[in-house]
């Protein structure tokens, strides 16, 4: 989910000019983008991308619409994020390109426009004087996502720093990064660049809301996977009692033929133990076969996610498997079975053989 | 015949046992006193509520008393904890119970085997153990069966066969023919005296069985937890315990009546040597 989020658009950490993520403005372009770029690079960053963002109007033959105006770099946006994916008709940018444009489902249907028609985009050069171009419509993003399907126009990074008049110089730069490494990232690059007036923001900086929905996701998470566990326990100790209930007269039978109480009780304990390892190894088996599924074809989140998509969250969501959680789930598995297996061995232990013999 | 130099397995001494329903005293037994032999093919009996099985469990070191001394092969089992008593069951005592009590999962060897694994022995010289075992009781070649694929009286000398694996000193046996025909009951008997009458092994049986009584080399007698009568050296009819059963061969009308003539010799039999008994 959280992967989705940051590789719909946003990327994990994207550095600005100070004071550009609050007012987006052409006159705060970041001032020298090679010497941040050589930082990145220095600090063992090689996914990022260069962007220019600004707004402006685009409008067809019939009507306009406001949108938000990104010229990236074609070939290096596939290293921060996933859009080229998203493109639903026609195609993404490419390097060669020349005033082509990619547009959200959404403002394709406002502007009634279609592939290899004409749009408009009239903006603000960087002196504020009005500029207007012409460009191709040559892809529509149809991602479910209400932030990227309606009011975004991208272009070509070069198109754009042409049409705005400022050759060289970007906006933004989106690092993409492994979610662990974030915050020493941010850290690292405010010290490396703390002269060169930069805002450097990871994605929770952004987007606190959509942070403190994941924490709440998460919470909701742990506590899902501790019910499960509470019902692993409670059915596993329920299968336990009733398998040493059913067997009293043959634990009584084991025990006066020399059996010890402790192997009794140990004989039961094993069986708990072997009853979680079985459930965890087909547990294994069905969920990997599961992601494995849908790591390819995708589960649609549409109509739960509902105001979440606004923060560019991709309903179609692509699961993977994480080493680290399986461990956790296994380990706490393996620790239900063993304490749903205490209680009835230990009730098995007392069992005096004479009675369990003749009541069993 | 008794030797009279041998050894007591069992010595009780005024054993009392008394159950308790609520505050309801149900005496069990009361005042037991009985030493057993080695070697003796003893066998406890009496109605049902008269004290053999509980007079049985206790002498197994399964059950606590009252009041009393029990030795088994020399050993005070009264004083011994749980989990001694549990070394001495495992070393010295072979259990066979009236309905077999076989553990379902395993197979007849395995069965057997489980003994033998449990005082520490491989489990290839286990398996070994049992299929001496199980051909010693003629079932060799069904070693391989689970006890669901066994008749009642394939399974009690399975049970047998386990009870002997662990080369006890005692086997204790309590009703073993109560939930077998008679010709299958009275098979199992033979067998049962023939290995006591081959190693050596002390058996003590608690059955109401006639032809338990009639292979016995000793009858104890249990009546409201009293014994009430001993007899050693009980008269046999051949027919109840020879190998080769005779009467298995003829018609049942000719069979119960062959039954019913044993068993009026038998009781006359017994009577007249209780009044020459007297009469010395």
């Amino acid at each position: 989910m959280l992967g989705n989020f940051q590789k719909a658009i946003i990327g994990s950490i994207q550095i600005h000019h100070q004071g550009f993520f609050q007012r987006p403005e052409l006159s705060r372009t970041i001032a020298d983008p090679d010497k941040v770029i050589a930082n990145l690079e220095q600090a063992g960053i090689v996914n990022y991308s260069r962007r220019l963002e600004t707004f402006g109007l685009a409008a067809s033959d019939t009507t306009t619409q406001g949108v938000m105006l990104i010229g990236m770099d074609p070939q290096r946006e596939s290293l921060v994020t996933e859009l080229e994916k998203r493109i639903g008709i026609g195609r993404f940018l490419q390097s060669e390109d020349d005033y082509s444009l990619v547009v959200g489902a959404t403002t394709a249907s406002n502007l009634q426009v279609k592939l290899g028609d004409e749009i408009i985009i009239i903006g603000y050069d960087r002196y504020g004087a009005m500029v207007a171009e012409s460009f191709t419509l040559v892809g529509v993003i149809t991602s479910g996502e209400m932030g990227l399907d309606s009011g975004m126009a991208i272009t070509n990074l070069s198109t754009l720093q042409e049409m705005v008049d400022l050759p060289e110089q970007i906006t933004t730069i989106v690092i993409s990064a492994e979610e662990k490494r974030i915050p020493s990232l941010v850290d690292e690059l405010n010290q490396s660049l703390h002269e060169a007036s930069l805002e450097i923001m990871p994605w929770y900086t952004m987007f606190p809301v959509m942070k403190e929905w994941v924490t709440l996701h998460n919470g909701f998470l742990y506590l899902f996977i501790g019910v499960v566990l509470f019902i692993v326990l409670a059915g596993e100790m329920n299968t336990m009692l009733l398998s040493m209930l059913e067997r009293t007269r043959e634990f009584g039978v084991l025990m006066a033929i020399g059996t010890t109480r402790y192997q009794v009780a140990s004989m039961l304990l094993v069986e708990a133990i072997l009853i979680g390892v079985i459930g965890i190894a087909l547990g294994i088996i069905l969920g990997y076969s599961i992601i494995l599924v849908t790591s390819i074809i995708g589960i649609d989140l549409s109509i739960l996610l509902g105001s979440t998509s606004r923060f560019y969250v991709d309903p179609l969501i692509y699961p993977h498997l994480q080493l680290d959680n399986l461990g956790i789930t296994v380990g706490t598995i393996l620790l239900a079975s063993v304490l749903a297996g205490i209680y009835p061995a230990w009730r098995a232990s007392l069992l005096q053989p004479v009675e369990a013999i003749r009541n069993g | 015949m008794l030797n009279q130099q041998a050894e007591s397995v069992i010595k009780i001494r005024d054993l009392h046992k008394c159950y308790w329903v609520g505050t309801m005293p149900f005496p069990a037994l009361y005042g037991i006193n009985l030493e057993i032999e080695s070697g003796e093919f003893a066998v406890l009996a009496g109605r049902s509520g008269s004290g053999k099985s509980t007079l049985l469990n206790i002498v197994g070191a399964l059950e606590s008393t009252d009041s009393g001394r029990v030795e088994v092969l020399s050993r005070d089992i009264l004083s011994m904890n749980q989990d001694q008593r549990t070394h001495f069951r495992l070393h010295n005592i072979g259990f066979i119970f009236q309905a077999y009590n076989l553990i379902r999962v395993f197979s007849a060897r395995e069965n057997v085997a489980y003994v033998c694994q449990l005082q520490g022995k491989s489990k290839k010289e286990s398996m070994e153990i049992a299929n001496h075992w199980l051909q010693e009781v003629e079932i060799g070649h069904l070693g391989y069966r689970r006890p669901d694929q066994l008749s009642g009286g394939q399974q009690q000398r399975v049970a047998v066969a386990r009870a002997l694996a662990s080369n006890p000193k005692l086997i204790l046996a309590d009703e073993p023919t109560a939930n077998l025909d008679s010709m299958t009951g009275r098979h199992l008997i033979r067998l049962m005296r023939e290995l006591n009458q081959r190693l050596g092994t002390t058996f003590l049986i608690s059955s109401h069985d006639p032809d338990v009584k009639q292979a016995a080399s000793r009858l104890i007698k249990l009546a409201d937890g009293q014994i009430v009568e001993a007899w050693n050296d009980i008269p046999k009819p051949p027919s109840s315990i020879t190998s080769s059963c005779p009467m298995s061969n003829l018609p049942l009308t000719e069979r119960l009546q062959n039954y019913f003539k044993a068993a009026r010799g038998n009781a006359r039999n017994k009577k007249r040597r209780r009044k020459t008994r007297r009469r010395s």
